[in-house]
């Protein structure tokens, strides 16, 4: 993979992670993107790479079906305590900023 | 009397020469004194908690990171972006303190989100080194170790991702720890990379680092990633004797030829931290690691750090969670709610994140990075088949000037300045601990040892911290 990156292409990605950045941002991450890129050509080559799979934990953590609880609700977090971080309300009820067009 | 070993502390609480109310007095006064000069706190309480439970940690003030969950208490995990947020809930390891009748003194200064190594990019500001304030304190724990260093409290809690707490704990001359991964509840804790992240403890000897997980370890229902419980006391095992147990070090990242007078003196350091070892009676090796995994471990890092960071951070847009800054419509708001909240460096790595996740590079650059991990992970549990724990210099240099180090990502690679994640990695026990001094600034050695001995790491390390002599060692500038 060579670093062919252009601005334009991480000002998409920036705008799709739904933020800006100016000029000189992307310069540094442009030359931060080369040396990620050439390092993970280097990973690509390591000997037996290809043998085996993506960790994804540190060990296995014996995960099961037990670790899931019952659909029980457990966790009732109280208007009172919600409204701290709350801007706007009104009665009991949590005023948004419209998020349906 | 906070800058005192807990056991020194409970001492005079048993004869009622102090009282856990004149500590928290005492922590919140140093706290203000050395605020403005070293800048470890986002808050420090004006109240006393209310104290519950008996423990060996009963009114013993301590301080948590401020990217852990406390009801009621401002955290803000140093990012603008959650510059107001005050939680509706307690972290499992803040409940369990609280329970042990431990005093909660104050919320740390951290690197933004937990991202970064340097305690310069948090948003109140950069945390200075208590033992040179032209230098920083590392990150991404910074104010949780300055706090301890200073003398403010006797421990604190941080978190570890990458060497979050064993980094900076080497800088300040304090010891850090980071458990098996597992092994403490992470609920309440803020994710960065869920599959590296740990909740640890910073503290002035591996006796208080033992008091302190004996009391925070252990099952937790709402973490899905929780150890099991395993019914031992660490304290119990630290005087065992370590003659017989076998340690390693890496050669390739100690057999280097360098112009840095530092860490010459650091290698130095750690040959004399080796010949204590023999003198303990256990045998040290040298070992070939493997150029090719070695010179992986920082891209692996921060391949997969980036690319979780991306998605866990995800929620922060201004609509559930995150300080709103008003637009015209929704995609306005989260667009200019994340512009304004996150730093250039967040950004810049969650860029990285969002485009090693892309499907078209998914393969080639994520997946690879995670099979690389595995290899990595692979080779060190090998060696720990002969092996009891791989032993290292914490860091290749002492702590840097304000205008030396920077978070960008450099061509320049030093093994000895990364290798404390392959214990994130593997989520393998991991400690560094001050062995000395080099131009005036403290330096650490570190200890990893397998998965789930976290009794046994503790054990080795509370034997050498014995026959190094920096046991409780508190940088005062009174």
């Amino acid at each position: 993979m060579v670093n062919d990156m252009t601005k334009e292409e991480l000002k998409m990605l920036a705008n799709k992670l739904m933020f800006e950045m100016d000029d000189k941002e992307y310069e540094t991450l442009l030359s931060e993107f080369d040396i990620t890129l050439k390092q993970m050509e280097l990973i690509g080559k390591i000997k037996d790479i290809d043998k085996v799979s993506p960790m994804t934990y540190p060990f296995d953590l014996e995960l099961s079906d037990s670790c899931l609880r019952e659909d029980i609700s457990n966790n009732e977090i109280s208007f009172d305590d919600m409204k701290i971080n709350v801007k706007d309300y009104e009665d009991n009820k949590v005023k948004l900023p419209k998020v349906v067009e | 009397m906070t800058d005192k070993l807990i056991d020194e502390i409970r001492d005079k609480m048993a004869k009622n020469e102090v009282t856990s109310d004149m500590l928290f007095d005492e922590a919140v006064s140093l706290g203000n004194k050395y605020q403005s000069d070293y800048n470890s706190f986002v808050t420090i309480l004006e109240k006393k908690e209310e104290e519950e439970g008996n423990s060996k940690l009963s009114g013993i003030p301590y301080v948590l990171k401020d990217n852990i969950s406390t009801k009621g208490i401002l955290t803000t995990a140093s990012s603008n972006i959650l510059k107001d947020y005050i939680p509706l809930y307690d972290a499992t390891v803040y409940e369990k303190l609280k329970k042990a009748g431990a005093v909660l003194v104050g919320k740390t200064v951290l690197d933004e989100l937990a991202m970064g190594g340097t305690g310069t990019t948090g948003h109140t500001g950069i945390v200075r080194n208590p033992w040179d304030k032209n230098r920083m304190a590392g990150g991404s724990s910074s104010g949780s170790v300055s706090s301890v260093a200073l003398g403010i409290v006797p421990f604190a809690i941080g978190s570890d991702t990458g060497d979050s707490i064993r980094k900076p704990a080497s800088y300040c001359g304090v010891v850090g720890y980071k458990p098996t991964y597992g092994r403490v509840s992470r609920y309440g804790l803020f994710a960065f990379t869920s599959s590296l992240d740990h909740v640890g403890v910073i503290a002035r000897s591996v006796r208080d680092v033992s008091y302190v997980m004996d009391v925070i370890k252990g099952h937790d229902e709402k973490d899905m990633t929780s150890l099991p419980d395993e019914d031992i006391k660490y304290e119990d095992y630290l005087e065992n004797s370590v003659k017989g147990k076998k340690l390693f070090y890496i050669n390739e990242a100690l057999n280097i030829k360098t112009d840095n007078d530092n860490l010459k003196e650091i290698i130095k350091n750690f040959e004399n931290t080796i010949d204590k070892c023999r003198e303990l009676g256990m045998e040290v090796e040298k070992v070939d690691f493997g150029m090719d995994l070695l010179e992986a471990i920082y891209p692996v890092y921060n391949v997969i750090s980036c690319a979780e960071a991306t998605s866990n951070n995800s929620n922060l847009t201004g609509i559930p969670f995150g300080s709103r800054v008003e637009g015209k419509n929704v995609n306005d708001i989260m667009m200019k709610t994340r512009t304004e909240g996150f730093s250039e460096l967040i950004k810049r790595r969650f860029v990285i994140g969002s485009y090693v996740l892309q499907k078209e590079n998914q393969e080639k650059l994520f997946l690879n990075a995670s099979r690389a991990r595995r290899l990595i992970v692979d080779r060190m549990n090998e060696l720990f088949k002969k092996y009891d724990g791989l032993i290292m210099p914490a860091t290749e240099d002492i702590a840097p000037l304000f205008d030396k180090a920077s978070d960008k990502l450099s061509d320049e690679y030093l093994i000895l300045g990364n290798h404390l994640v392959l214990a994130n990695f593997g989520g393998f026990p991991s400690i560094t601990i001050p062995s000395g001094f080099v131009k005036d600034m403290p330096v650490g050695v570190n200890i990893t040892g397998r998965a789930k001995e976290d009794y046994l790491v503790l054990n080795i390390a509370n034997k050498l911290e014995g026959t190094l002599g920096y046991k409780g060692q508190v940088k005062n500038n009174e």
